[in-house]
C-alpha cells in the first residue's frame, strides 16, 4: 500500500510536470490550429539558459531568464516561421515544425555535448516524509508550481483579454479577425506561454531524482504527446487530465512491472500511448475535446 | 505540362545522370577483380588491404552524435592520441598510422554505411560501438577478415576470430561484482538483490551474470527493466525497497545510476549499489547525486581507472589532458587506448611474421597472450573467450583524477572462472 | 533513380492536353535507364548501398505521399509497417536454424507475404484511423511506432530482440541475391549489385502503380477527401472505405521498403525502427513534393543520400569537420541542413523540389498540391 501511494504521488507529480508540457501544445493547437512538434526544442532551451546561467546569477533569476528565453524562442518560430507560411494545410506546417524541431535540437545537444548540466535548484535531494510515504521535495514543488501555473493560466484565459481574445481565435478566426483581434499577436503569444511553460516543466524534468540536463531530456516532450490527445486537443482541462493520466500510468506500469511480466518488461514507456488508444477508441477527439462539426 | 517545362526538366534530369555518370567512373576507375592479396611490400612484409609501403590504414566506426557520444567521444580520442604517439615515435613497421573516423551517430543505416565505406579501405577497426551493428555486419567481417575491436563488452560478440573483445564482458563484470557484494559488503546466501537493467545486449548480457550468481549462491534477483531513456529511477527504488533487496546492481548508463543512488541515499535505503563500467562518468560528480555515489556506488571494470597511480594510467592521464584540455578524463579514454594499443601490438607482432596482412594480423593476434598494456592484463588465444575476466572494483571519487579510485585490485573471482555461457 | 524525375508530375490532370515532342523526351528517357543499368559495373559498394537505401526510402515515400500528400492522412507510424515487412520476411523465410521463429517458406513468396503482412497490419489499425483526423490521426498513429518497439525489443523468438535476426537472402529463380560473387562481364557482382537491379525493377513497379492510382478516379477521390472529406461525401465517394483502403495501400509500400531494407542490411535490428525513421519519411515527402510519386522519389533521394555525401566528404567540405576534431561534425551537418531545408520548402517553396523546375519554366499555377489544400 505504501509503495501503491508512494508511486501514484510521483505519478500525479510527474503528470503535473507533463501537464505544463501538454499545456502549451494546446494553447498553440487553439490559436493556430497546428500541432508542435518543436515543443521538445523548447523544452531544452528553457533548460540549457538555467542550467548555464545559475552559477553567475543564481537560480531564481536564472530560471526567470530561462523561462524568458525560451518564451523568446518560442515567439522566434512562431514569427519566423509560422507567420510566414502561405499555405492552409496545417499538417504541412505541423511537419515544418519538425524542421525547427530537428534545428534546434541539433544545435543545444552540441552545445550541451556530453556533459550532466545541474540546473542548481535549491531543493536538492531532501524528502518529506508522512508516516511511512517518502516523497521528494522537488516533486512537491513540481505539483506546486504546475497547479499554480495551471490555475493562474485558466483564469488568464476567461478573464484578461488576451484570453477572451485567444478564445475567439480558436472559436473562428476569420470572425475573429473581422472583430479586430490581431491573430498575430494571439498566435505569438501562445507560442510564447508554451515556450515559458516548458521552460518551467524542464527545471523539473532536471532536478532531483533525475541527474541534470542532458541532452536526452527533450525525450520527455514525447510524453506530452498523448497527454495532450487524450484529454483532447483543444481542451486546456484536457491537457491538465491527460497530463496527470499519463504521469500515474507511467508511474505504475513501471513500479508494477514485476507484476505484468507477460507483457514484456519496459512497459513504463508504452503504457501511456496504449491508455491514449484506448481513450481515442471510444472518444475520438479525447475526454474533452470539442467534437468537430462539420461545416461545409 | 507544356513542352517548355517538360524539356527543362529531360534536360536537368540528364545532366544529374550525367554528372553522377562522371562522379561514378572517376570514384572507381575499374571494379574488375584484382586482390592485391599477399604483395610483398616495403622490408619483405606481405600487405594486403590497407597497407602500403608507407601507411597502415584503420577505421574507426564511432558514436559522437548519438546515445554513447560521451563514450564515442573518448574513445576517439584517446585512439587518435595513441596513432599521434605513434607515429612521432616512427610508425609502426616503417609505416604511419592513419586512423579514418566515420561517426554513425547510432543509427543502423550510418552505422552500416560506415562500415561499407571504410572495409574496402583499412586494414582493421579499432573502434566499432554498437553491438547490435556489430551484429548486423557481421556475416560480412566473417568474410571480408578485418580485425574489429568493437567497444562494446557483450558476450554475444564472442565467437569470431576476427571480433575480439577487450577485457572482460558484462556477464563476467556482474559476477565479479557480485562477488565484491557477497566477500566485502555483507550479502549472504538467500538474499535478495535488486538488478536495474537496461533494454538490449548491454542490459540483459549484466543480468545472465547475476542470475548465474543467484543460482551458485541461493540469492533471488529482483529484475527493473528499464530504457535509454528514463532518467528518473523513484519507480524503480519504490518497487525494489518493497522487495526488500540487500544490494542492487545496475547496467544502466550513468545518469540512471546518478539517479537510482541519488534516490535510494535520499529515501535512507542504505544498500550497496554496484554498476557496470558504462554506469558511471566522472561528470556525473558535478551533479548533486555527488555526495551519494561516494558513499555507497562501486562501479566493476574490466581495467584500471584513468585516475590510478600506476605507471600506465599515469602517463596517459598526463598526455590526454595535454592534448584535450577541456575533456573529462574517463574510463573510455581506457578503453579507446586499450583497444588502440592491442591494435597496434597485433600489428608489430605480424609485422615481425612479415606478414602485414589481414590474415597476418588476425594469425598475431592470437598469439598474444599475459600481455599488459598498462591498465590489465589480456589474452587474445581464444576466440571464444574475452581476453581477460578480471574486475577492478572501484568507487567515485572527487578526490581523484579521472573521479575514481580502486577499492579492490584486479581480480578474477572463484564464480567468474567456473562460469559457463549457454 | 533520374529515370523517375523524368515522369511526367502526376498531379498534371490526365485530360490536359499534350504536345510533345517524342525526340529529346526518348533521349532522355533511355540516357536515364542506361545510366541506372551500368551504375553497378561502376560505382563502389558504398554508393550502391546508398542508392539502394535511396530506392527502398523512395518506396516507402510513395506509399506515405499516397496517404499524407494525396488523401490528407497524417502518419507517424510508418516505420511500424517498414518494420512488419522486414520481419515478416525474415520469419516467412527464415529456416528457424538461428533458433527463432521461421516457417522456412521460398524466399519470393515470403516477400509477398511480407508486404502482405504489413497490408494486413494496416488493416487492423485501420478502424481506428478511420475514426480519428489530422493531428489526432498523427499522433495515434504514434502509438504504433512505441509498440512496435517494445515487440521487437521483447518477442525474442520472433524478432531475435535487440539484436534483430539475419535476413535470409533472396533466391529467385535461381538467383541469388546474396554475397556469392557472380562474374558478368569480368566485374564481381555481390548482393549490392543484384539487389541494385531488384530495387529498381520494384521501385519503377511501384512508382508506376501509384502514378496510376493518383492518375485515374481513385486519385481525384483521394483528392477530394485531402482537400473536403464532407464535400468528397457529398459528392458520392466513398470516404470511409477509401480512407482504410488508402491506408492499407499505404502500409504494403512501408512493407515493400522495410523488406528490401532489410535485403540490404542483412540483418534487421528494432532501434531502426524508430520515431526518427518516421519523421524522415515525412521530411522526405514534403522536401520532395505531397502528393505525387516523383515528389516521394526526389525527397528520399535527398534525406537518405545527404548525410551519406557529407560524411563521405566530410575532410573536403568547408564548414564542416571531420568526427573528433571539435567542429561541426558530418552527422550534424546533415541534421541542421536537413531541418533547414525541410523549414525552406514548407515556406519558400510549397510543392517541393519537384516543383522547382516546373515553377521556374512556366508561371501558371498548377493543380492545388497537398501543401494548399484544405485540411477542414
Amino acid at each position: 500500500m505504501t509503495t501503491f501511494i508512494e508511486l501514484l504521488l510521483n505519478g500525479v507529480s510527474m503528470g503535473s510536470v507533463y501537464a505544463l508540457i501538454a499545456l502549451g501544445f494546446v494553447v498553440i493547437f487553439k490559436a493556430t490550429e497546428v500541432v508542435n512538434f518543436a515543443h521538445a526544442s523548447l523544452l531544452l532551451a528553457g533548460g540549457y539558459v538555467t542550467a548555464v546561467l545559475h552559477e553567475d546569477i543564481g537560480f531564481w533569476p536564472a530560471l526567470i531568464v530561462g523561462i524568458a528565453g525560451a518564451a523568446l524562442v518560442g515567439a522566434a518560430i512562431e514569427f519566423l516561421v509560422m507567420r510566414r507560411y502561405r499555405g492552409k494545410d496545417h499538417s504541412v506546417l505541423a511537419i515544418a515544425t519538425i524542421g525547427v524541431d530537428i534545428l534546434l535540437v541539433t544545435d543545444l545537444t552540441r552545445r550541451i555535448g556530453t556533459d550532466v548540466l545541474a540546473v542548481g535548484d535549491p531543493w536538492g535531494d531532501s524528502l518529506l516524509e508522512i508516516g511511512p510515504v517518502t516523497i521528494a521535495h522537488t516533486r512537491i514543488a513540481a505539483f506546486l508550481a504546475a497547479g499554480l501555473l495551471i490555475t493562474a493560466f485558466l483564469l488568464a484565459f476567461r478573464y484578461t483579454s488576451w484570453g477572451v481574445a485567444m478564445r475567439a481565435a480558436a472559436e473562428n478566426a476569420e470572425t475573429a479577425a473581422l472583430m479586430g483581434i490581431r491573430l498575430g499577436r494571439v498566435s505569438l503569444g501562445a507560442w510564447a506561454v508554451a515556450g515559458g511553460l516548458a521552460a518551467v516543466a524542464a527545471l523539473f524534468l532536471t532536478v532531483f531524482p533525475t541527474p541534470g540536463l542532458e541532452r536526452a531530456t527533450s525525450l520527455a516532450a514525447l510524453k506530452a504527446f498523448p497527454a495532450a490527445i487524450l484529454g483532447g486537443l483543444d481542451s486546456t482541462t484536457g491537457a491538465l487530465v491527460g497530463g496527470l493520466i499519463v504521469g500515474v500510468t507511467e508511474s505504475l506500469a513501471t513500479g508494477y512491472q514485476s507484476d505484468l511480466t507477460f507483457l514484456g518488461r519496459g512497459l513504463g514507456e508504452l503504457a501511456p500511448y496504449l491508455v491514449m488508444v484506448a481513450i481515442l477508441l471510444v472518444r475520438p477527439a479525447g475526454l474533452f475535446g470539442t467534437k468537430e462539426l462539420a461545416r461545409v | 505540362m507544356t513542352t517548355a517545362r517538360a524539356h527543362r526538366r529531360k534536360a536537368t534530369a540528364a545532366a544529374i545522370a550525367a554528372v553522377l555518370a562522371i562522379a561514378g567512373a572517376a570514384g572507381c576507375s575499374s571494379k574488375a577483380k584484382d586482390k592485391d592479396d599477399g604483395k610483398a611490400g616495403a622490408g619483405g612484409v606481405k600487405t594486403g588491404v590497407g597497407v602500403t609501403d608507407k601507411t597502415i590504414k584503420l577505421g574507426a566506426l564511432t558514436d559522437m552524435t548519438g546515445v554513447y557520444a560521451t563514450l564515442g567521444k573518448s574513445v576517439t580520442q584517446a585512439q587518435q592520441l595513441y596513432v599521434k604517439q605513434t607515429n612521432a615515435a616512427g610508425g609502426i613497421c616503417g609505416r604511419k598510422l592513419e586512423l579514418t573516423v566515420r561517426d554513425h551517430g547510432y543509427d543502423p543505416q550510418k552505422a552500416v554505411a560506415g562500415y561499407t565505406e571504410l572495409e574496402p579501405e583499412v586494414l582493421g577497426f579499432a573502434q566499432f560501438i554498437g553491438s547490435p551493428f556489430v551484429a548486423s555486419v557481421k556475416q560480412r567481417i566473417d568474410a571480408d577478415k578485418p580485425l574489429v575491436l568493437p567497444q562494446a563488452w557483450s558476450a554475444s560478440l564472442l565467437g569470431s576470430p576476427y571480433v575480439r573483445v577487450l577485457g572482460s564482458t558484462y556477464d563476467i563484470e556482474t559476477i565479479n561484482a557480485i562477488d565484491f557484494l557477497m566477500k566485502e559488503k555483507g550479502v549472504k546466501k538467500g538474499d535478495k538483490i535488486g538488478h536495474v537493467y537496461f533494454e538490449g545486449d548491454y542490459g540483459e548480457n549484466a543480468l545472465s551474470g547475476s542470475k548465474y550468481m543467484a543460482e551458485q549462491n541461493d540469492l533471488t534477483v529482483v529484475e527493473q527493466k528499464i530504457k535509454p531513456t528514463d532518467n528518473d529511477m523513484t519507480a524503480q527504488v519504490a518497487a525494489l525497497k518493497k522487495a526488500g533487496v540487500k544490494a542492487i546492481v545496475i547496467s544502466a548508463g550513468p545518469r540512471q545510476a546518478a539517479s537510482l543512488v541519488g534516490v535510494a541515499a535520499a529515501g535512507g535505503m542504505k544498500v550497496p549499489i554496484i554498476g557496470n563500467n558504462s554506469a558511471y562518468a566522472p561528470q556525473l560528480l558535478a551533479t548533486q547525486a555527488a555526495p551519494a555515489l561516494e558513499a555507497m556506488y562501486f562501479v566493476s571494470t574490466p581495467s584500471l581507472p584513468i585516475g590510478d597511480d600506476a605507471e600506465g594510467p599515469s602517463k596517459l592521464a598526463g598526455d590526454y589532458a595535454a592534448a584535450y584540455p577541456k575533456d573529462a578524463l574517463d574510463n573510455g579514454v581506457v578503453a579507446g587506448w586499450t583497444a588502440a594499443t592491442t591494435m597496434g601490438e597485433a600489428l608489430k607482432r605480424a609485422c615481425e611474421s612479415k606478414d602485414l596482412t589481414r590474415e597476418g594480423v588476425d594469425k598475431a593476434l592470437l598469439t598474444i597472450k599475459d600481455w599488459d598494456a598498462g591498465f590489465g592484463v589480456h589474452n587474445f588465444t581464444d576466440p571464444n573467450a574475452p581476453s581477460s575476466l578480471e574486475s577492478v572494483i572501484i568507487k567515485p571519487d572527487k578526490a581523484a583524477k579521472g573521479g575514481s579510485s580502486v577499492v579492490r585490485e584486479a581480480e578474477v573471482s572463484e564464480a567468474a572462472q567456473g562460469f559457463k555461457r549457454s | 533513380m533520374s529515370d523517375v524525375l523524368t515522369k511526367p508530375a502526376p498531379e498534371v490532370p490526365p485530360v490536359a492536353p499534350k504536345r510533345k515532342l517524342p525526340g529529346p523526351r526518348l533521349y532522355v528517357w533511355i540516357a536515364g535507364c542506361v545510366l541506372l543499368i551500368v551504375l553497378p559495373f561502376y560505382l563502389e559498394r558504398f554508393w550502391l548501398q546508398a542508392g539502394l537505401f535511396a530506392m527502398a526510402a523512395a518506396i516507402g515515400a510513395i506509399g506515405l505521399n499516397l496517404l499524407t500528400g494525396a488523401t490528407g492522412q497524417l502518419s507517424m507510424g510508418h516505420a511500424f509497417f517498414l518494420a512488419v515487412g522486414a520481419y515478416g520476411y525474415c520469419a516467412f523465410a527464415g529456416n528457424g536454424d538461428d533458433g527463432l521463429t521461421g516457417l522456412g517458406l521460398p524466399t519470393g513468396i515470403a516477400m509477398i507475404l511480407g508486404v502482405g503482412l504489413a497490408g494486413i497490419a494496416g488493416g487492423v489499425f485501420s478502424p481506428i484511423a478511420g475514426r480519428l483526423r489530422g493531428a489526432y490521426l498523427g499522433i495515434a498513429t504514434l502509438a504504433l511506432i512505441f509498440i512496435g518497439q517494445h515487440v521487437l525489443f521483447n518477442a525474442h523468438d520472433l524478432t531475435g530482440g535487440f539484436n534483430g535476426r539475419d535476413v535470409p537472402s533472396l533466391n529467385l529463380f535461381g538467383l541469388h541475391f546474396d554475397d556469392s560473387e557472380l562474374l558478368v562481364a569480368g566485374v564481381p557482382f555481390g548482393a549490392s549489385e543484384k539487389l541494385w537491379y531488384l530495387g529498381l525493377v520494384l521501385l519503377a513497379a511501384g512508382g508506376l502503380f501509384a502514378r496510376g492510382v493518383l492518375r485515374g478516379r481513385p486519385g481525384r477521390a483521394m483528392n477530394a477527401i485531402r482537400d473536403h472529406q464532407i464535400a468528397a461525401g457529398v459528392m458520392g465517394v466513398p470516404v470511409a472505405r477509401y480512407r482504410a483502403s488508402v491506408f492499407v495501400l499505404s502500409s504494403m509500400y512501408a512493407g515493400l521498403a522495410g523488406v528490401l531494407l532489410a535485403m540490404v542490411f542483412q540483418r534487421t535490428v528494432p532501434e531502426y525502427f524508430g520515431m526518427v525513421l518516421s519523421l524522415e519519411y515525412l521530411a522526405m515527402i514534403v522536401i520532395g513534393g505531397l502528393g505525387s510519386v516523383s515528389g516521394a522519389v526526389v525527397g528520399a533521394v535527398f534525406v537518405s543520400l545527404l548525410p551519406q555525401i557529407l560524411t563521405r566528404y566530410s575532410d573536403s567540405l568547408p564548414l564542416v569537420s571531420d568526427a573528433g576534431t571539435g567542429g561541426v561534425s558530418p552527422g550534424e551537418a546533415a541534421k541542421y541542413l536537413y531541418g533547414a531545408a525541410l523549414v525552406a520548402v514548407v515556406l519558400f517553396l510549397p510543392g517541393g523540389l519537384v516543383r522547382l523546375a516546373a515553377r521556374r519554366s512556366k508561371a501558371t499555377p498548377g493543380e492545388p498540391s497537398g501543401s494548399e489544400g484544405n485540411d477542414r
